[in-house]
C-alpha cells in the first residue's frame, strides 16, 4: 500500500477530486494548509503599507491506495491539478506498513 | 406547555430515579460499610443527586463525611469495596472525603466542593456527626455567600465564553450553554426561582438525549431534533428550546451583574469613570445604561432610539433593568422615513450591541417585521453554528472587532474599513445578506435581495444606496466561492472580479461583508488560510481595478468620453449626475466649481480646459485657505476638459461658521482657473504648518515604477500629510514638465499616500528626468 500525500493549488481542488472519482477514487483526506516551496513567499506593498506574504495558501489531499493504483491514482492527481506555472504543488509517496478498519479490525488493502 | 416528552412530569422522574439509587446506596452501605463505621462516616448525596435530580447517565456524586481526615487502611478498604459494589450495579460514582471542618471553609482552588454542598442531603451513616455539618453549615455559607457569589458568577462567564455567549447555537449542549441546566442550577444556587417552565423543558430534553445515547450525552444535534417525540418539527422545538435558553440566560445574567456590581472597589471604580457620559436622557452605572425617566418610554416616542443611538455611540450596553423597561413599553412606531435616522444610525462606532439590545427588547421586529423570519431560525448545514439571526449580528460584531483589532494578520482587512466611506451601507446588507433564508427556496440570495428592496423602500433609502446594498445582498456568497475554484494568479480572475463589483468601493464592501460573512460562522472559520486566500482575491479585483489606468478609456460618445475607464469603477451613479451636470456649466460658462459639505469634510469640485500645473495650482488655492486635502483625483476627457476632485477638511472651521467664506473659495478658485490669481502671491500670505513631534512622523519615501503601466511612468509618495504638501509635490511635476495623467490622493490620519501617473511629451518619464523629479519630490516632503 502506497499514501500518497499532494499539495496542490486550492482552486485545483474540484478537478481533482472530480478526476479521482473518475478512476474510482473515492476515500481521501483534505485539508487548507499554507507554505511555500521554490514559489516564496514575497513582501508586498498596499497603500504604503509593507505586508509580508511568506505563506501561500494551498490544499492537501491524502489518501492511501493499494500498489497496483499507485501509478494510475498519480497520474491522474498530476494532470488534473497541473497548470504548468510555478506553484502547482508537489506530490509525496509513502510506503504504508499496515491499514486497519478500526470498526472491525479489518487489515490490510481490504481495509481501504 | 409544550415539553418534550409526553411523559406528565420530567422532575418527578429525575427524583424517583435519585430515590431508587438512595436505596442502593443505603444497601451497599450496611453491606460494607456499617460494620466498620458504626460511627464517624456520613454518607451524603451532593449536587445533582443531592437535588434529586438524577439524569438517566448522569454521575452519582457521594460525599463521605469523616470524623477524622485520614482513615485507616481497614476503613479504606472498606470504602474502596462500597464503591466498587455500586458500579457494579452501573452507577457512575464519584465521590470526595471530608471532615466537618473541611466542609465549612473556603476552598480556592476547589471552589466546586463548596458549591456541591449547596446541593447536600443526608443519606445513611452517623447521624450526629451529620447534625454537626447542619449546626456549621448554614452559617459558613452566611459568612461566605459574596465569596461564593463571586466565584459563580466568574464560572458562569467563563463557561458562557466557550460557548461564545450566545444561547443560539443550531446544536446546543443542554446542560452547559447559555440558558441550559447549568444556568437554570445557578439561578437556583442564587436563591432565585428560574423563568417557569424552562427548568421542565430542559429537563425533558437532557432525559431524552440520555436514554438515546446510554451515556451522558447533552448535545442536541440535528439528528436527535428530529426524534424528539413531542414536537411536530425540529423547527418547533427549537423555537421552544431558543425561547427558554434565552429566558434563562437573561435572568442569570441579570443576577451575575448584581453579584458583579458589588464586587471589588478598584474595579468597581474603574468602571465607574464612564459615568461621566451621563446626560440627560440616561445615567451610565456600573458599565451599563440606565433610563433617568422610565416612565417617558410610554409618551417620548424618540427616547428608545435615542437611547440606541447612545449605546451605539458609547458601546455601552443597556441595564438588565433597561431592557426589561423598553420590552414592557410597546415599542412606538417609527417615524417616516426612518432611513435618514436609520443611516445616521448605521455610521456609529458601536452598532453591534446596539442591536442586539434592540433585537433582545422587540425593537428591531417593529422596525422590520422581517425580522420575526430570522429569529431563531434554524438552517441546517455543515458550516453554521448560530441561527440565522444570531449569525446576522455576530457579522456586525465582526466589524466591529476588525476596526479595534491589533492582530499583525487582520492589519489589512482593519486598513481597508478604514478606507470605506459607506460602512452604514456595508451594515445594513449584512443585516439582511441572510433574510431570505426563512422561505427555504435554495437560493437565499436572490429572496434576500427581495427582502431587503422591500425594506429599503418602505424606509424611504435613496436609489443610490439601495442600489449598493442590494449588490453586496446579491454577490455576497461570490468571494467565497472564488476564493476556493478560481485561479487567483490569473489576470482573468482578477478582470472577472472586477465587472462583477463594477467599482473600487464595491470590492472593498464586498471583501468586508465577506470577512463578516465566513467570520460568524463559527469562531473557526476564518482561518488564516482563507484569510489569506479573501485577501489575494481582493488584491486581484483590487489590481485590475486600478490596472491600465491610463490604457483603458471610455468610449461612449458622451461627456465622459476618454476618461480611464476607472472613473466609472469608483463613482456612483449619483456622483456621476453630478459631474455630467457640471460639465454642462462648464461649456456654458467656460469653468464650473462646485464646493459642498459631506459631513466633516468638503469636497471641491471643478471642471476647467486642461492647462500645465491646473492641478497644482488648485491644491495651492486650497493650501492658501489652510484647507486640508485628504482625497483628490484628476481626470480628462476627449475634450481636453479636466475633472479635478478634491476631499478636504476645513481645520479652523472657517467655510462652517462664515458662510460668505464658501463663496469666497469658491471664486477665488475659480479665478485661479482662469489664471486671474496667482497661486504663489496667494501662498505666501498662508501660515507655515507646524510640524509634527518626531515620534509620530512617517517615514517619507518616493518610489517610482517604470513597469506597472504601459504608457506612463507611477510615482508613489508616502509623506507626513501637511497642509499645501500636495501643492508641493504637484508643482515638482508641473516645474519638471511633467503631465499628470492620473491622480490618486489619500490620506490616513496623518500619512499621505500619493500616486501619480505621470507622462513627459506623451512617453514614459526618462531616467534623467526621473533622478531629478525624485529628488525633488524628496526635497519637499
Amino acid at each position: 500500500m502506497k499514501k500518497i500525500e499532494a499539495i496542490i493549488q486550492p482552486f485545483k481542488l474540484e478537478q481533482v477530486k472530480e478526476a479521482l472519482k473518475g478512476i474510482g477514487i473515492d476515500g481521501m483526506t483534505i485539508a487548507d494548509v499554507r507554505g511555500h516551496g521554490r514559489q516564496k513567499g514575497h513582501k508586498e506593498v498596499y497603500r504604503g503599507q509593507e505586508y509580508e506574504v511568506d505563506l501561500l495558501p494551498k490544499v492537501k489531499i491524502e489518501m492511501v491506495v493499494a500498489d497496483a493504483r499507485c501509478d494510475e491514482v498519480v497520474r491522474t492527481l498530476v494532470t488534473s491539478a497541473q497548470t504548468g506555472k510555478i506553484g502547482d504543488g508537489k506530490v509525496f509517496i509513502f510506503d504504508v506498513a499496515e491499514a486497519i478498519r478500526i470498526r472491525n479490525d479489518e487489515r490490510g488493502e481490504s481495509a481501504l | 406547555m409544550n415539553v418534550a416528552s409526553p411523559r406528565s412530569n420530567p422532575l418527578e422522574e429525575l427524583s424517583a430515579r435519585a430515590a431508587d439509587v438512595d436505596s442502593r446506596v443505603r444497601a451497599g452501605f450496611s453491606a460494607h460499610l456499617a460494620p466498620v463505621f458504626p460511627v464517624g462516616l456520613a454518607v451524603l448525596a451532593v449536587g445533582g443527586y443531592g437535588r434529586r435530580e438524577l439524569f438517566p447517565h448522569s454521575d452519582v456524586d457521594l460525599l463521605f463525611l469523616v470524623d477524622r481526615a485520614a482513615p485507616d487502611r481497614s476503613s479504606r478498604e472498606a470504602l474502596s469495596a462500597f464503591i466498587q459494589s455500586l458500579w457494579d450495579s452501573k452507577l457512575r460514582v464519584s465521590h470526595s472525603l471530608r471532615a466537618v471542618p473541611e466542609c465549612c471553609e473556603i476552598h480556592e482552588r476547589n471552589i466546586e466542593l463548596n458549591i456541591s454542598l449547596l446541593d447536600q442531603r443526608f443519606l445513611i451513616g452517623d447521624s450526629s456527626l451529620y447534625r454537626r455539618l447542619q449546626e456549621k453549615l448554614p452559617g459558613f455559607l452566611q459568612s461566605a455567600r459574596p465569596t461564593l457569589e463571586r466565584a459563580l458568577a466568574s464560572m458562569a462567564r467563563a463557561r458562557h465564553a466557550k460557548f461564545q455567549n450566545t444561547v443560539y447555537h443550531l446544536e446546543p449542549d443542554v446542560k452547559e450553554s447559555p440558558g441550559g441546566l447549568r444556568d437554570v442550577n445557578m439561578i437556583e444556587w442564587f436563591g432565585d426561582a428560574p423563568p417557569a417552565g424552562a427548568k421542565d423543558f430542559l429537563a425533558c430534553v437532557r432525559s431524552f438525549l440520555h436514554t438515546d445515547a446510554g451515556r451522558d450525552a447533552n448535545q442536541l444535534t440535528f439528528d436527535l431534533q428530529e426524534q424528539l417525540p413531542s414536537h411536530d418539527s425540529p423547527e418547533a422545538l427549537m423555537r421552544d428550546y431558543y425561547r427558554y435558553a434565552r429566558a434563562v440566560h437573561s435572568a442569570l445574567l441579570r443576577r451575575i451583574d448584581v453579584v458583579e456590581s458589588a464586587g471589588s472597589g478598584l474595579f468597581a471604580g474603574f468602571r465607574e469613570w464612564r459615568s461621566r457620559l451621563t446626560n440627560a436622557d440616561f445615567t451610565v452605572a456600573r458599565e451599563r445604561v440606565l433610563l433617568k425617566a422610565p416612565l417617558q418610554l410610554r409618551t417620548d416616542r424618540d427616547l428608545a432610539m435615542r437611547l440606541f443611538f447612545f449605546v451605539a455611540r458609547h458601546g455601552i450596553s443597556p441595564a438588565r433593568d433597561t431592557e426589561d423597561r423598553l420590552r414592557a413599553a410597546a415599542p412606538l412606531p417609527v417615524p417616516s422615513p426612518a432611513w435618514p435616522v436609520l443611516s445616521e444610525f448605521l455610521r456609529l462606532p458601536n452598532v453591534a450591541p446596539a442591536l442586539r439590545a434592540m433585537e433582545d427588547t422587540g425593537y428591531l421586529q417593529v422596525l422590520f417585521p422581517e425580522w420575526k423570519d430570522m429569529e431563531c431560525l434554524v438552517v441546517r448545514d455543515f458550516y453554521h453554528r448560530y441561527t440565522v439571526d444570531e449569525h446576522t449580528l455576530v457579522t456586525l460584531r465582526t466589524l466591529e472587532e476588525l476596526a479595534a483589532s491589533t492582530d499583525p494578520d487582520r492589519r489589512r482587512f482593519r486598513d481597508l474599513l478604514a478606507e470605506t466611506e459607506q460602512l452604514h451601507l456595508l451594515r445594513f446588507a449584512l443585516l439582511f445578506h441572510d433574510s431570505g433564508k426563512a422561505a427555504r427556496t435554495g437560493n437565499h440570495s436572490v429572496e434576500s435581495v427581495r427582502i431587503a428592496a422591500e425594506v429599503m423602500n418602505r424606509i424611504g433609502a435613496p436609489e443610490a444606496e439601495a442600489k449598493t446594498v442590494l449588490f453586496l445582498i446579491d454577490r455576497h456568497l461570490e468571494l467565497s466561492s472564488v476564493i476556493t475554484s478560481r485561479d487567483l494568479e490569473d489576470p482573468d480572475t482578477g478582470a472577472w472580479i472586477a465587472t462583477r463589483t463594477e467599482t473600487l468601493e464595491n470590492l472593498k464592501l464586498l471583501t468586508l461583508l465577506t470577512y463578516a460573512d465566513i467570520s460568524a460562522v463559527h469562531p473557526e472559520a476564518m482561518t488564516p488560510w482563507r484569510r489569506e486566500q479573501l485577501w489575494h482575491a481582493y488584491r486581484a479585483g483590487w489590481r485590475e481595478h486600478t490596472r491600465a489606468l491610463d490604457e483603458e478609456r471610455i468610449a461612449e460618445p458622451t461627456a465622459f468620453e476618454g476618461f480611464p475607464v476607472r472613473y466609472s469603477r469608483t463613482h456612483t451613479g449619483e456622483q456621476m449626475q453630478r459631474h455630467r451636470d457640471l460639465i454642462e456649466r462648464f461649456r456654458t460658462l467656460g469653468v464650473a466649481v462646485d464646493l459642498a459639505r459631506h459631513g466633516a469634510l468638503w469636497t471641491l469640485t471643478v471642471v476647467a480646459p486642461d492647462r500645465p500645473g491646473l492641478f497644482a495650482s488648485l491644491a495651492g488655492a486650497l493650501a492658501a485657505a489652510a484647507m486640508n486635502i485628504v482625497k483628490a483625483e484628476a481626470f480628462a476627457n476627449a475634450r481636453e476638459e479636466v475633472l479635478d476632485t478634491f476631499v478636504f477638511a476645513d481645520p479652523t472651521r472657517t467655510l462652517e461658521l462664515n458662510v460668505e467664506e464658501v463663496d469666497n473659495l469658491r471664486r477665488t478658485v475659480e479665478q485661479v482657473v482662469l489664471g486671474k490669481v496667482s497661486v504663489e502671491k496667494l501662498l505666501a500670505r498662508r501660515p507655515r504648518p507646524r510640524r509634527p513631534a518626531t515620534s509620530a512622523r512617517v517615514h517619507p519615501s518616493v518610489t517610482i515604477e517604470r513597469d506597472l503601466s504601459r504608457t506612463a511612468t507611477l510615482i508613489e509618495v508616502v509623506a507626513e500629510d501637511r497642509p499645501g504638501l500636495l501643492y508641493d509635490l504637484t508643482n515638482v511635476l508641473a516645474r519638471n514638465g511633467c503631465n499628470i495623467e492620473v491622480v490618486l490622493i489619500d490620506t490616513e490620519a496623518h500619512k499621505a499616500l500619493d500616486v501619480f501617473y505621470v507622462t513627459a511629451q506623451s512617453a514614459k518619464l526618462p531616467a534623467d528626468l526621473e533622478a531629478k523629479v525624485r529628488a525633488e519630490l524628496l526635497n519637499v516632503i
